[in-house]
């Protein structure tokens, strides 16, 4: 199921519409993050004690993980943003999912890859996921009830799947800005 | 012109001839670092190897993981594994036991989200337990273990889950205890290949904001609210079918086919029917009756961030054409609206339910001179505001005031000769209090009711609850 | 299994006989012989057999008459029996009519006693129940139970009895008269006419009917519990499951009735009948609380009935119920005087005994000069509910 533009989508709100679990794959997901992207370089990157401890003084979570997903977007020489890839879990099952980073590390968009739970699907709607664009870890506004809503009965799913975007843009302000 | 030329050339032949000496002059430097460079090189080298081994080590035991708890999240298992590798080739600046123990941390990580997701069981649960102190009578203060729930959640397949909940109330279950257990969950659900979810089993009816979201840190106060128990008798729950699905602009459509409610249950000589009219004649899928099977729907609609607003609709027929029974026809009709809404620090609700028992006349006949015929209406609304006051650390503080009115019964059908019950005026309650959140899944509860019609029952409370 | 066994058995061999021997069939539409057991087919014929007393003209029929719902036809105290139907006897008769689900005696969790038959729950069966009056000088009057056996192996039905029972059964009168007490009781438990569930109130339960104005005020006044509440003991609602009322609770009763001298006995000022401890009942004997309570019975069919009480101290409803609601604030109605002038309440009892007397529930909580809990009128209301509870109704 590909997303589509809110335009066609509301014109087929009425038929069956439904986004199946498995709903993106990641490179779908950087296509839609980056069109004009001629080229996707795998960045993978691993962080050693003192970025960890930036990263977490930065965003308030620890940093999890010392290697992180991430695909550089290019346009010919010119690098367009990062995609970083992630799961976290929303009340029992794992949530899949990807930011796309400007430059700047702000927040270009995020996209849900796989949601299995049987409540709070709405994080998938563009509207919820909207919220995140254009913020930055400096910034703030990337916590729910800080300028993040929360999904009524998926607050669990709602909380994790903004912890994990708020680490990832603390990842890109530390380890990705230019 | 002639002259530039002659001058560069002489320049160029001078630069030319005075770099050798300048390079015989540092050739025994270049040499040394040449040296030192190549030393480092094998240094390297050695380190790479060792990390490279390790990784291929580590790999395989990856490897046997993945193999071991099979299928489905081959995306992240894939690209941890592929992170794991690419992390220990792409560190050439990193020393190898260093790269070997965090790449360590990372498969484990990434074993336990594969955990997570590949088939398996979850177990997960909640508790609460209660001290209720009514303000004008303190002897009938009362701390009650009010339930232990245990819910076991197997994944079969990347489509098909069962999910059972078991619930222990009152602390003590025996035949001269007054505790219950209980089976509140029960079902299978299945996704299929359109996206729509089917569910058969015992399962939450989809009514109201509490029922499906009943854990105590899902609610604000002790208790749960009056609207959302006496009218809406949660824990609500009927064996059936259902189908549920979402659309692209964030409308929720829940409905399906279960079992319903037995009037022939229905004790006009105790109180349990003014308490909770559709709690004193549940099923819960009890050797349920089930010639009268009822239907429901439910929409909510989640298209602006932080908004909800939903409504749902249960019907269904509970006679059961029961012999001698004199209310075969009688039919019962639950109806919510409900929205709530979360900007920023806030949190409001309001919902509202009615609830309606048609053709109860020959039925409340034979009750006459009991204190609780059937009611042919029930209804109440509730309005409520909680904002979290103070963050510090994982503490949350979020005081709240809830209003809300109810009347179990609003109105009876027409009994001859003034025979029947006078129906009384609606309950309000205002309940003020607040929730003290530690971290995610432990809250700490106190609050105040003040009722209006029955002063009796003013208290105050206090609790504890938790959910994992 | 047994039980079903014997049945089979017994049918088997019945379809070799011809029809039953002679026997006086009850007045009552009874049912058609083919769908009784064996068993309850010889009770059928036990029930009436009048030979089978020492008088030779006394059954369980004669005061458990058919066509008054198994109840007395008369408005006696208690019936007379013994060899010349003189010996007067010492309680009422009840009705024989819905005892199928009566439970054994018991204490509930609560300590209430609970079930058993006969007004003091003696018996712990329909078959332990009818041992008795075959053997009760103020009854039958049957010196013992060979005396019984003897007089059945002169019965039409001897043949039917020996081919269900086995030939040799009379031969040992213990096994022969069990077997007798046990054919009543399955005649008791199967007979549609012991339980028939037909009164106008069984058809207004089930919608099918309307009650009258007077009636349903009766009712509301017997339901209510601030009036009549009637239905604290004698319940009128349909179980959860589905079952009919049956207007008892099985418990048991201390309504500190007044002395019925119509009594014989009672002519002697040391007899006292008190019920669970005795005389008549032996093993509580020092359950010193609960002397003076007797079994609550069914209400069903009670506006058959011309005597009320364990005593029979009253032989109308409109006393019945008026005793309920003025016992208390017109203790002069119902009691003797003193020699001293002074109302002797609950003279049935001896002094030490009178404590144990119901006056806590409604409507016995009065005081005297309180109102009754039911007006004269209330209680017309009430009587004319009490007037649907007759089985046999046909809508016109």
């Amino acid at each position: 199921m590909r997303y589509q533009p809110l335009l066609a989508l509301s014109a087929c709100a009425l038929c069956a519409p439904a986004f199946a679990t498995q709903y993106l794959s990641a490179e779908q997901a950087q296509q839609l993050m980056f069109p004009d992207a001629t080229a996707f370089r795998p960045q993978p990157l691993a962080l050693n004690a003192a970025q960890m401890q930036q990263i977490e003084k930065l965003s308030g979570l620890p940093a999890r993980s010392v290697n992180w997903r991430v695909v550089g977007a290019f346009k010919g020489d010119a690098l367009l943003g990062y995609m970083v890839l992630d799961d976290v879990t929303g009340k029992f099952e794992l949530i899949s999912y990807a930011v796309g980073l400007n430059p700047d590390a702000t927040v270009k968009q995020v996209e849900v890859l796989t949601y299995r739970e049987s409540h709070g699907g709405e994080i998938r709607l563009p509207a919820w996921r909207r919220q995140f664009v254009g913020k930055s870890a400096a910034g703030g506004g990337l916590t729910v009830g800080e300028g993040i809503a929360n999904i009524s009965g998926a607050t669990l799913s709602c909380t994790h799947l903004t912890d994990g975007v708020r680490r990832i843009a603390a990842i890109g302000q530390v380890m990705l800005k230019k | 012109m002639k002259l530039n030329k002659k001058l560069i050339a002489v320049a160029l032949g001078a630069a030319f001839l005075s770099a050798p000496l300048h390079a015989g002059a540092s050739e025994k430097e270049l040499k040394a670092r040449m040296d030192k460079m190549a030393a480092e090189l094998e240094e390297l080298k050695a380190a790479l190897k060792a990390s490279m081994q390790k990784t291929a080590e580590l790999e395989a035991r990856q490897q046997q993981i993945v193999a071991a708890e099979s299928n489905n999240a081959s995306a992240s298992t894939a690209a941890a594994t592929a992170a794991a590798t690419s992390a220990a080739t792409a560190t050439a600046t990193s020393v190898a036991t260093n790269v070997a123990t965090t790449v360590a941390t990372d498969v484990a990580t990434a074993r336990a989200e594969t955990a997570r997701s590949a088939s398996g069981t979850i177990l997960s649960g909640y508790g609460e337990i209660n001290y209720n102190r009514p303000t004008k009578n303190a002897s009938a203060a009362q701390t009650d273990i009010r339930r232990a729930v245990i819910a076991i959640e197997h994944r079969f397949d990347e489509k098909t889950k069962m999910v059972s909940e078991f619930e222990w109330e009152h602390g003590v279950v025996s035949a001269s205890d007054q505790g219950e257990s209980e089976i509140e969950q029960l079902y299978i659900e299945r996704e299929l290949n359109n996206g729509l979810r089917g569910k058969v089993g015992l399962f939450l009816i989809p009514s109201g904001l509490l029922n499906t979201n009943h854990e105590p840190t899902a609610y604000y106060g002790v208790e749960r609210n009056f609207v959302e128990t006496a009218i809406i008798p949660s824990t609500w729950r009927e064996v059936g079918v259902g189908l549920s699905g979402d659309t692209a602009f964030g409308l929720t459509w829940d409905t399906g086919i279960t079992t319903g409610f037995d009037l022939g249950k229905w004790d006009a000589t105790s109180t349990e029917g003014r308490d909770s009219p559709l709690g004193s004649i549940h099923q819960e899928g009890q050797l349920a009756k089930s010639r009268d099977l009822a239907f429901h729907g439910a929409l909510n609609w989640r298209g602006v961030p932080g908004l909800l607003l939903g409504g749902s609709v249960f019907s269904g027929k509970a006679g059961h054409n029961t012999e001698g029974f004199a209310a075969n026809d009688a039919r019962v009709t639950l109806y919510d609206l409900h929205a709530r809404y979360t900007p920023g620090a806030w949190d409001l609700s309001a919902l509202y339910a009615r609830g309606q028992i048609s053709n109860t006349e020959a039925l409340n006949a034979t009750f006459v001179g009991n204190p609780t015929p059937v009611p042919k209406s029930f209804a109440g609304w509730y309005t409520q505001a909680a904002y979290q006051l103070l963050k510090s650390g994982d503490y949350t503080l979020s005081p709240f005031v809830r209003y809300e009115q109810f009347n179990t019964a609003k109105s009876y059908a027409y009994v001859p000769q003034g025979l029947g019950v006078e129906t009384g005026p609606d309950e309000k309650v205002t309940t003020v209090g607040a929730n003290l959140k530690v971290g995610e899944g432990v809250v700490l509860k106190a609050d105040y009711q003040k009722f209006k019609e029955d002063k009796s029952r003013d208290r105050l409370n206090l609790g504890m609850g938790f959910a994992y | 299994m047994r039980h079903l066994l014997s049945v089979l058995a017994a049918t088997a061999l019945l379809a070799g006989c011809s029809g039953g021997g002679g026997s006086s069939a009850p007045a009552s539409p009874a049912t058609p012989i083919s769908n009784l057991s064996a068993a309850a087919q010889l009770g059928q014929k036990i029930f009436s057999d009048a030979s089978l007393s020492a008088s030779g003209r006394q059954s369980c029929a004669s005061c458990h008459a058919p066509d008054h719902a198994f109840g007395p036809v008369n408005d006696l105290s208690a019936q007379p029996g013994g060899p010349n139907l003189d010996t007067p006897g010492f309680r009422a008769v009840p009705s024989l009519r819905y005892m199928e689900k009566t439970p054994a005696f018991f204490f509930a969790a609560d300590g209430t006693p609970t079930g058993g038959f006969d007004r003091d729950g003696r018996a712990q069966s329909l078959a332990e129940q009818a041992q008795r009056p075959f053997l009760a000088p103020h009854e039958m009057a049957n010196a013992s139970k060979q005396d019984v056996v003897d007089k059945l192996k002169k019965a039409a039905y001897i043949a039917e009895f020996r081919a269900l029972y086995g030939a040799g059964i009379t031969d040992d009168a213990e096994q022969a008269f069990s077997r007798m007490t046990f054919a009543l009781q399955a005649f008791e438990q199967e007979a549609p006419e012991f339980h028939p569930y037909d009164s106008k109130y069984d058809q207004f339960l089930a919608g099918k009917v309307q009650l009258s104005d007077a009636e349903l005020r009766g009712l509301a006044l017997f339901n209510n519990p601030q009036k009549g509440n009637c239905a604290a003991c004698h319940p009128s609602a349909r179980g959860a499951d589905g079952a009919s009322p049956l207007f008892t609770d099985f418990s048991f009763d201390n309504l500190g009735l007044p002395r019925n001298t119509r009594i014989p006995a009672t002519a002697d000022p040391a007899y006292f009948d008190l019920g669970l401890c005795g005389p008549d009942r032996t093993d509580l004997a020092d359950r010193k609380d609960l002397c003076g309570a007797f079994k609550v019975p069914t209400l069903r069919n009670v506006a058959t009935r011309k005597v009320f009480f364990h005593n029979g101290a009253f032989n109308t409803l409109k006393d019945a119920l008026g005793f309920y609601v003025r016992r208390d604030t017109n203790p002069e109605e119902w009691y003797p005087a003193g020699a001293d002038g002074v109302i002797v309440k609950f003279n049935d009892l001896p002094p030490e005994y009178r404590a144990n007397v119901n006056t806590a529930e409604v409507p016995y909580n009065r005081k005297p000069g309180m109102a009754p809990a039911l007006s004269a009128a209330e209680i017309d209301d009430v009587i004319q509910f009490l007037g649907t509870l007759t089985d046999g109704y046909q809508k016109p």
